[in-house]
């Protein structure tokens, strides 16, 4: 009774944090606190997983995402010095058509979730402690084992550290992707290939 | 009270509109966010709140197994080598660019 | 009499047309790039092959049907070429008879002599390998005119010519009044053959609707002549009795002319453009802008002889309607005066033989046009004139070229005294001149008096004295030429340095000098008649004895005016004033054309169209350009380059559908 109680009073408790702090990563002005956010978010997200019966999985959760993906960011923040440069407060417009489009988002999908009927299960968790199902479902080779989408996925972060090394090196800029030509390395200034008033005259060039 | 609390534990749908509405809110930053770190900060969002489905139903369908909770293991998995990448061509374009500012780069359009 | 006993060169008749064909593409495609030389020994030797394989044609078929006997036309070789639905399809085949006899072995001869010629004339040219490529397109082309069945065969090929024709008169592209000849040539010939088409397209659909009813009582009587399939289109239908007397009286009249009589002056619309019958004779003279072997062959051996054709191809459908017969009689008639006229005052050797060529194509014209199917001496006549006419008219285009060729002017009055130095030619030309002005025993002499005694026998009176002073005139304007160019003083510097043409040149007009001297023995009524045999007349003196007599006085007057200094013709000529002035200007006939085509035509017509076209169908184009253009310039907008906008409407999107599924779920 209590135990029940209790697990309802957490998990509204652990929603409720979890919505208002993703508002304020999606929000925030600045990006740092966002970032702060987020590692919130992520947190009540490893609280929800042990509501769950995933104990495992929220280690991994704060382990990787919060003691990793977060500080990535966070490096990345300060690296783009994007905290001082921006203050990232998007157009109105934008926020009203993002608006418009997540909350019709969510109202489709929870229209189809009070529509759907769902095959619940009536067991319980079992009492086996489920890391060690976890370890020897990943390492199973057998059916419904994981062991090839593992090895995959430890392939995919390899590839994704080199390329991350590759794509961040430092390198003389040769051909520069993103311009068409002039712009330096960290020269500050954007310079875009047309600007509106060339536009301009080469459409009237084509009305011509 | 407690009563009432007891007899009012989450159920399915209740975990579903949470991750719902995590997701939601992860796609307003999306669509939304000017700084490409933001915009990498809302699509994590959205990834935790599909793992957190992932576990739900795991949870609630098929207790017995742990398949769920595996897919969401490589969702964070995934998570990572998406940030590690992104991170990195962010990185490299502030180098170029000066800036990481989505609404600059509308070279697509050309 | 079962099927016929068709030799060698019968049953493979097909090649006629292929030879020539096969030599133009693998010539045009192949050999002319490579070596100049091969492709003109490539072109001659397919065309001499092909006059062999005639000869033996023509010896088969008159030894199947000897002379003096009925001759059938059989048709050795057809195949199906193009179905529109059962009962009517249009073959491609070999059609022998007669008159396609007659000319595949003049136009073969021609051609393989006009071939042989130009390997000298067209000596050093800088389109050689072209020169011969447009020559054996242009064999194949009127052998397959001649040869063809029906008559949409016949309309394929007459356009090939009219092409070949086009592509050779404007040979020197570079020069741009071979350019504004050949285009000239082309569109009057065009503007004549869409009379043509109608023509067609009334007499097929005519023997179209006649069809059913006719075949059971047409076909099965000429099976045995290798006519298993016959077609509405087919000459051997469209000609045949029944079907005349069909369309005679179930066609009906429009504007109080019968059908028939229309479909043949329409036809013959086509045969006046292709033999420059007045008024579509402007193009002929221009057409001498080509080179000269061009001139001897195209217009004037053969393919100026395929409207003559035509009508006597189609004579009993002429005979059947009478007035059609009668434009083809006077519209010859007429020709034949004007444009002998005209050639009394010409300078230019092509030009004067060019209207010269009319003028004997009016005759032939005129000959056609005097015959009945009850009298049908003036289609024999007709033919005649047209066998002996090719050679020796060839024979003075290529003894002109040779003149050219030697010093390098059209111009008469800049020759003069050329027969010491061109003793060939001079002699060649001699022969040629005695045979077209009717002097026995030459060629030219016995196709005349036949077609005298054709206009004669049938009652043309006016008709015969037009022919018989046309006679004498040409004997005096031939023999101008004649006497200006190889006798009396040389005129201009460039006589002096002529010298005689080469063996390939002189030795055709040898062949062809010997042809005019014994082509008029041919018994041509013999071989080719119509309806029932002619008995064979002898020479009627009556006849014969005026001829030559204004024929010797033409000239003796040309002798009279031109012989030497030819001081006296300038005399008369200003005598004449005004009238010579509206001669030499060929009765400003072009010019009357210009006037009608630019300021009522093009005025009146084409000013209002070009209006049209400039500001209704253009605009309307450009309208939606315009349209597109600003669209676009407006709808750019939407494309922002920036991943997110794309990416709200992407989620817009997705909703939408998620929406429209889940409304369609639920309605289920």
């Amino acid at each position: 009774m209590i135990a029940s109680a209790s697990y309802t009073v957490i998990f509204y408790l652990l929603a409720a944090l979890a919505v208002l702090l993703s508002l304020a990563v999606v929000n925030a002005w600045k990006l740092l606190r966002a970032a702060i956010a987020l590692m919130g978010v992520l947190s009540m997200s490893a609280g929800l997983y042990v509501m769950l019966d995933a104990s495992f999985l929220a280690g991994v959760q704060v382990l990787v995402y919060v003691g990793g993906i977060v500080v990535l960011i966070v490096f990345a923040v300060m690296l783009t010095r994007s905290a001082e440069l921006l203050q990232d407060n998007p157009a109105p417009l934008r926020k009203i058509l993002g608006a418009i489009a997540s909350l019709a988002f969510l109202a489709a999908t929870v229209g189809v979730f009070r529509s759907s009927p769902f095959l619940l299960s009536a067991e319980k968790a079992p009492l086996r402690d489920n890391t060690t199902l976890i370890g020897e479902k990943l390492l199973d080779y057998g059916a419904g084992g994981y062991v090839l989408p593992f090895e995959i996925i430890s392939l995919l972060l390899l590839i994704a550290i080199i390329g991350g090394i590759v794509v961040a090196r430092k390198t003389e800029p040769q051909g520069q992707p993103f311009t068409t030509g002039g712009d330096e390395a960290g020269e500050a200034e954007f310079r875009p290939p047309f600007t509106q008033e060339e536009h301009e005259d080469e459409l009237e060039l084509v009305e011509k | 009270m407690t009563e009432f609390l007891a007899q009012h534990t989450p159920t399915l749908t209740h975990w579903l509109y949470l991750s719902t509405l995590l997701f939601s809110i992860g796609l307003y930053g999306l669509l939304t966010r000017r700084n490409a770190v933001g915009i990498l900060m809302a699509v994590e969002l959205m990834l935790n709140s599909a793992a957190l489905n992932f576990v739900v139903f795991n949870r609630f369908c098929a207790p017995a197994t742990v398949d769920g909770q595996i897919m969401a293991i490589f969702v964070i998995a995934a998570a990572a080598a998406e940030v590690v990448v992104g991170m990195a061509i962010f990185v490299a374009l502030y180098r170029y660019r000066g800036t990481v500012d989505v609404n600059a780069m509308d070279t697509m359009k050309d | 009499m079962d099927q016929l006993n068709l030799g060698f060169a019968l049953r493979n008749a097909w090649l006629i047309p292929a030879i020539p064909f096969c030599s133009f593409a693998i010539v045009g495609l192949f050999i002319a790039p490579m070596s100049k030389k091969l492709a003109g020994i490539v072109a001659t030797a397919s065309v001499f092959a092909t006059a062999a394989l005639a000869y033996a044609i023509a010896w088969e078929y008159f030894t199947l049907f000897p002379a003096g006997a009925a001759h059938p036309a059989i048709i050795p070789f057809s195949f199906e070429w193009l179905r529109y639905q059962p009962g009517l399809s249009v073959t491609a085949g070999i059609y022998v008879d007669p008159i396609s006899v007659l000319l595949m072995v003049v136009v073969t001869t021609v051609s393989a002599l006009v071939h042989l010629y130009s390997n000298g004339y067209m000596h050093g040219d800088e389109g050689f390998g072209r020169f011969f490529t447009y020559l054996n397109l242009f064999t194949f082309s009127m052998l397959g005119l001649v040869v063809a069945p029906n008559i949409v065969q016949m309309y394929v090929c007459w356009e090939l010519v009219g092409v070949s024709s086009f592509l050779l008169i404007g040979f020197y592209y570079q020069k741009p009044s071979a350019v504004a000849a050949s285009k000239k040539a082309f569109i009057v010939t065009r503007f004549a053959d869409l009379g043509f088409l109608i023509g067609v397209l009334i007499l097929g659909y005519q023997g179209y609707s006649s069809f059913p009813s006719l075949q059971g009582s047409i076909a099965p009587e000429l099976v045995k002549y290798g006519v298993t399939n016959l077609q509405p289109i087919d000459f051997l239908y469209i000609n045949h009795p029944l079907v005349l007397q069909s369309l005679l009286a179930n066609g009906g009249t429009i504007m109080g002319v019968s059908l028939l009589t229309l479909a043949m002056v329409l036809v013959y619309s086509g045969a006046a453009g292709k033999s420059a019958m007045f008024p579509l004779h402007i193009w002929l003279p221009d057409a001498m802008e080509g080179p000269t072997p061009v001139s001897a062959l195209i217009h004037a051996a053969t393919m100026v002889v395929a409207g003559v054709y035509l009508v006597a191809r189609l004579f009993p459908s002429f005979a059947a309607s009478e007035q059609a017969l009668l434009v083809v009689a006077y519209v010859g008639g007429f020709t034949s005066l004007l444009s002998a006229i005209i050639g009394i005052t010409q300078d230019d050797i092509k030009r004067v033989l060019a209207f010269s060529t009319l003028s004997q194509l009016g005759y032939m014209m005129l000959a056609l046009g005097v015959g009945t199917m009850a009298h049908p001496l003036g289609y024999t006549a007709s033919m005649f004139h047209l066998f002996t006419h090719a050679f020796f008219k060839a024979l003075l285009f290529l003894g002109a070229g040779a003149v050219i060729h030697a010093v390098h002017t059209n111009d008469i009055w800049e020759m003069g005294g050329l027969r010491k130095k061109m003793p060939i030619t001079h002699i060649t030309f001699l022969v040629a001149t005695l045979a077209i002005s009717g002097i026995p025993p030459l060629a030219g002499f016995f196709s005349k008096d036949e077609i005298l005694a054709a206009a004669l026998g049938n009652h043309f009176n006016v008709l015969f004295g037009v022919a018989l002073f046309v006679a004498g005139v040409t004997a005096f304007y031939m023999f101008r030429i004649y006497f200006v160019t190889f006798w009396g003083p040389f005129r201009s510097h460039h006589p002096e340095h002529a010298h005689e043409a080469p063996f390939t040149m002189w030795f055709p007009l040898a062949i062809l000098a010997v042809l005019s001297v014994i082509a008029g023995f041919f018994p041509m009524a013999e071989y080719v008649s119509i309806g029932e045999p002619l008995e064979h007349e002898g020479i009627n003196w009556a006849i014969a004895g005026p001829a030559i007599g204004v024929a010797v006085f033409g000239i003796a007057l040309a002798g009279f005016f031109y012989s030497g200094e030819a001081k006296r013709a300038a005399t008369v000529a200003a005598a004449f004033g005004v009238l010579y002035r509206v001669v030499k200007q060929k009765f400003y006939v072009d010019e009357l054309y210009i006037f009608v085509t630019k300021s009522v035509i093009f005025q009146f017509v084409a000013r209002p169209i070009a209006w049209f076209d400039r500001h209704v169908v253009d605009g309307g184009v450009n309208l939606s350009g315009f349209v597109t253009r600003r669209s676009g310039a407006n709808l750019r907008h939407l494309q922002t380059g920036q991943v997110q906008t794309y990416s709200v409407w992407y989620a817009g999107g997705a909703l939408f559908i998620l929406l429209v599924l889940w409304a369609a779920a639920m309605g289920r």
